[in-house]
């Protein structure tokens, strides 16, 4: 059974906050126990079936401007930059 | 034994459009935050378009460095938060299912010694933060995005320098290589990055970063290695960290200890499928891939007679190298060469210089083929070069207006000689007991005729005149 | 003029004459107003709906050329960009987010003349299967509202079966197309994985997840999918389909056709009236000349728990960046700190939705990644094998689209291993990138029964075809809303 602080360890480290942590961590451990049936499927030899494309396939390096000004649909602060709260 | 590894950074600034997204790569010119697109701001619902050519440029830098390269390549997910990280997740290389990035296990040779290096991977690069205000209160971080996405790659390696000495001749030739290779341009600030790891012996790794510099990392690896020594010999131990470089008081810092170590959870990038590189690519990368440096060195030394000085400084730099290839002739390579190692280096010597330098091949050759058939003299050569660099005018052009024929009428000549053999009466006797001063006059003559007098004529009639061989 | 005919029947209908497109949108209009406060199919419309069709009626009338769809009502999962509209994935976290820019898909039914008519209700970010985890509100089942739509795409399925417009477009990645259709007794494709581009869909999966229609009939789906599909070079894993014809030859029926029963889906947890709904589908096959062979593939078994940890580390990495800073909604961060801010700001999240990051953040994370989301790849990878050898036998499988009839809400919401189950004979096709379609068959005791045929890679023809034929030994009663 995976523990509670080891939950939490993994909420902030996503940035998230979990007040009500009755429901959200049995819930989750819960699931995270249903995971185990992994360990029954044998597959440790499977090689992993990987998608593929050419180089060829890829996009041709060039510069086409964006059409229209995006900072402006966006939080924009001054019009000009994204504002973020500062790093500690 | 003293271990030093550098993870360097190149911008891919040769390329016209970012990492994912045709937005331009080379970022600098634009106001902030104009050079974005939903995919490089990492809106809702945009998907990544990896750059052809990028992945072309960073397998050239593999081979470059002679780097084994995998028959196809994945991109992974670093997973962080931080502001300048638009998805809150750099699209980078990572080898989890065996060697996935574009290089592994290649090396260079410097001085006689050889730098392994550990990998070659292809990345985007972050947004740039901006702190307004100076007091604590006030700070906010503005983001702008015109740089995120801009294609990087980050070139690792094992930690085999001795000394930051050697970290210096490796990054100058590192240098040269890429700019040699087309794939960056090192004199736009911030296109080449690296940081260090330095450890003494019985310590452990620390790593360093946040410098600028190239030359502020060599002081900070030296800084880092006294440090070091000092604390093992009073036996305090070392443990692992990242310090950062204080540009302002010349020293390593301790970076802040984060709450929780990083756990980046890399795991594919599904929305780019893997590049298969087939042998056909690399065939074709093999012929488009400019001539090495070491390889245009031996060319110049070998075929044209050229010294070793003059040929490291010719091919080590590309703008030199590029103007000599397209000027040259059998006949007149060496000289070609001489007059860019030393006159054209005065005149061009900075990337503004060069940037508005009206100087072709075509100039050089005339100038040279004039040189050799005494059309000009050396000195007046350098003159015309001058006014080629800054007006782009034509030999002739520059000969007639500034006067500079080559003066090798004998009788002119003969009248200047008498003139100053008269002037310098006292050294005419002094040169008939050392005959090796003669020079002393020939100096004379040609500052009397501008520069203008040839050299050889003049000596010749000289020694006549002084009846000496 | 009926609300219910399909869209081939809508494109006659104005060739003709006999309709324009002001009157069937004004309809429309009036339909959703009517019934939409009850069954919130929707959770945006398009105000500029009707002011579109009289432009593309002006256009018909002064014989130019028109696009193929002529002004049919579609609307849109609000988790598809939608350019200058609001496009929410039904969270508080993108309450004030517009779009600035149009999805692939919907740009291509905008070039063909379609009318966005509005946008649907989802569980967030797509995350669910009843809508009963969408921030505003559930969307209801219009057979009876009591019980769920189905979901993620609750609100395309039970707008399209409404008749609140004639098809819609919802994404796929567990069910989420397949589920609701077959709940709310409507056609749903999830075509082969990169067939149709994910440039607009709002990520959730990105390595499983496609954008797929809903529509009332199978001909229907067939031309929509002419319309959308296609190699998308904003989209670097989308297919070449050749520009492949979906609606030609629709009608080539199944004779000889090998069709495999999934045993692990047939069999054990299926609700009796689906066991019989779909024994009558295998014999209506049967009587249109497919044989059947029973098929097992014992990959399903953990095909739930290594869909639920691949789905659970994407969609971490995937909602990462709703920090709330560049888009989002109105929350201030004058005053905070970085780390402390993401943290308050997502908080905007609803419960489920944070649940499955945090999972996900566990099973990728450095000490487990090995044991739980590396293993979940390998079955993906087993399970394909799988499906990929059964498919050389057979020419597609057949199973019930859920193993269980059309719930009621608040029933399954608070169990979250039994609501994951619901998904277990839908998963496999997302997992191994094959086409699927679940087809209306039965009404049962007033509660849709759909059917689900899975194919080979880009043989989504095919199984249109068989879809077709199955759909025409079934009349199905009219929607009773």
């Amino acid at each position: 059974m995976v523990s509670k602080e080891e939950i939490e360890h993994v909420a902030k480290l996503m940035r998230i906050e979990i007040d009500d942590h009755v429901v959200h961590i049995d819930r989750i451990q819960k699931m995270i126990a249903y995971f185990d049936i992994l360990d029954k499927a044998n597959v440790e030899s499977e090689e992993l079936i990987v998608r593929e494309q050419t180089i060829d396939a890829l996009r041709e390096d060039k510069y086409i401007p964006y059409d229209g000004k995006l900072i402006e649909n966006l939080k924009n602060y001054k019009g000009s930059y994204i504002r973020a709260p500062k790093l500690i | 034994m003293t271990k030093i590894g550098l993870e360097i950074h190149c911008q891919l600034t040769n390329l016209q459009s970012k990492l994912f997204c045709s937005c331009k790569a080379n970022y600098r010119e634009f106001s902030p935050n104009a050079n974005i697109c939903p995919i490089c701001v990492g809106l809702p619902g945009s998907l990544p378009m990896l750059n052809q050519k990028a992945v072309e440029k960073a397998t050239m830098i593999s081979m470059a460095l002679n780097c084994k390269i995998p028959e196809k390549i994945a991109f992974f997910r670093k997973n962080y938060f931080y502001p300048d990280l638009p998805k809150n997740f750099q699209i980078t290389q990572f080898d989890a299912y065996g060697p996935t990035s574009i290089g592994h296990d290649g090396k260079i040779t410097i001085e006689g010694k050889e730098i392994r290096i550990r990998r070659i991977q292809i990345e985007e690069d972050p947004g740039r933060l901006i702190y307004e205000g100076m007091s604590e209160k006030t700070q906010i971080t503005l983001v702008d995005y015109n740089r995120a996405g801009t294609p990087l790659v980050e070139i690792v390696t094992e930690p085999d320098f001795d000394n930051p000495k050697q970290v210096r001749v490796f990054l100058n030739i590192l240098v040269d290589l890429l700019e040699n290779l087309g794939v960056s341009d090192p004199t736009l600030e911030g296109a080449l990055r690296a940081d260090g790891n330095v450890s003494v012996e019985g310590g452990n790794k620390i790593e360093i970063k946040n410098v600028t510099s190239f030359h502020d990392l060599e002081k900070a690896i030296h800084f880092e290695i006294t440090r070091q020594q000092s604390l093992v010999e009073r036996n305090i131990p070392i443990i692992s960290e990242t310090r950062q470089w204080d540009d302002r008081r010349k020293i390593t810092v301790s970076a802040r200890k984060k709450e929780e170590e990083q756990d980046y959870r890399y795991f594919l990038e599904g929305d780019i499928p893997w590049v298969k590189l087939n042998s056909d690519h690399f065939k074709k990368l093999k012929e488009k891939m400019p001539e090495s440096i070491a390889s245009k060195r031996e060319r110049y030394v070998e075929k044209y007679g050229i010294t070793t000085q003059v040929a490291d400084v010719l091919s080590s730099d590309k703008y030199y190298a590029d103007l000599f290839e397209q000027s040259h002739d059998e006949k007149n390579a060496k000289e070609i060469a001489n007059i860019i190692t030393t006159d054209l280096m005065g005149f061009v010597d900075t990337r503004e210089k060069r940037e508005t330098s009206k100087l072709t091949h075509q100039h050089l050759t005339e100038l040279a083929n004039s040189i050799m058939d005494n059309k000009i003299t050396r000195n007046s050569a350098k003159t015309a070069l001058q006014e080629m660099v800054s007006t782009g005018k034509s030999l002739i052009e520059i000969i007639s207006e500034l006067d500079l024929d080559n003066v090798s009428n004998e009788s002119t000549i003969s009248s200047i000689i008498d003139e100053v053999l008269n002037e310098e009466a006292n050294a005419v006797q002094e040169v008939k007991e050392k005959p090796e001063t003669v020079n002393f006059f020939v100096g004379k003559v040609m500052k009397k005729s501008k520069g203008k007098a040839d050299p050889s004529m003049t000596l010749n009639i000289l020694k006549k005149k002084l009846g000496i061989t | 003029m009926s609300l219910g005919i399909s869209a081939l029947k809508y494109i006659e209908e104005i060739k003709n004459g006999n309709l324009t497109a002001e009157e069937f949108i004004s309809k429309t209009i009036e339909r959703i107003q009517k019934v939409d406060t009850k069954l919130h199919a929707y959770l945006s419309i398009n105000e500029q709906a009707v002011e579109q069709a009289r432009s593309i009626d002006k256009k018909i009338k002064a014989m130019e050329n028109v696009g193929a769809c002529m002004g049919m009502p579609i609307s849109i999962k609000d988790n598809i960009c939608v350019k200058g509209t609001k496009t929410t994935c039904a969270s508080k976290m993108l309450e004030d987010f517009i779009s600035p820019y149009d999805a692939t898909a919907v740009l291509k039914l905008k070039a063909e003349d379609t009318i966005i008519i509005g946008k649907t209700n989802l569980d967030e970010f797509a995350m669910g299967f009843t809508t009963e985890f969408s921030a505003y509100g559930p969307s209801k089942n219009p057979w009876n509202t009591e019980y769920v739509p189905g979901g993620s795409s609750g609100g395309s399925a039970a707008a399209v079966s409404a008749l609140e417009c004639i098809a819609s477009l919802g994404s796929d990645t567990g069910g989420s197309v397949r589920n609701p259709a077959s709940f709310c007794s409507a056609v749903g494709l999830k075509p082969t994985y990169g067939l149709i581009s994910r440039y607009g869909l709002i990520s959730y999966s990105n390595s499983i997840e496609q954008i797929g229609p809903i529509t009332r009939t199978v001909e229907d789906t067939a031309f929509l999918l002419n319309i959308i599909a296609g190699i998308d070079p904003h989209d670097n894993t989308t297919i070449n389909n050749q520009n492949e014809n979906y609606l030609n030859d629709i009608d080539s029926g199944v004779e000889g056709k090998k069709i495999g029963i999934i045993k692990e889906m047939t069999h054990e947890g299926v609700d009796k009236q689906v066991s019989a709904a779909t024994n009558k589908a295998i014999s209506n096959f049967e009587g249109l000349g497919a044989t059947f062979e029973e098929i097992s593939l014992d990959m399903v078994e953990y095909s739930v728990a290594a869909y639920y940890t691949i789905t659970a580390t994407e969609a971490g990495s995937n909602l990462a960046r709703y920090d709330n800073l560049r888009y989002g909604y109105d929350f201030d961060s004058e005053g905070y700190e970085f780390n402390s801010y993401l943290s308050k700001a997502r908080k905007n999240f609803g419960p489920e939705v944070t649940r499955r990051m945090i999972l996900g953040g566990f099973v990728a994370s450095a000490g487990h990644a090995g044991k739980y989301f590396l293993k979940a790849m390998k079955v993906k990878s087993k399970l394909t094998a799988q499906v990929n050898e059964a498919l050389k036998k057979v020419d597609m499988l057949i199973s019930p689209t859920v193993p269980i009839l059309p719930f009621r809400f608040g029933e399954k919401i608070d169990d979250p291993v039994a609501l994951f189950l619901v998904d277990i004979n839908t998963v496999t096709a997302n997992l191994t990138e094959k086409p699927a379609i679940s087809i209306p068959f039965e009404i049962s005791g007033g509660l849709p029964i759909g059917i689900q045929l899975l194919g080979k890679s880009m043989q989504d023809k095919m199984l249109l075809q068989a879809a077709y034929a199955l759909q025409n030994t079934v009349k199905l009663p009219e929607v009773p809303i």
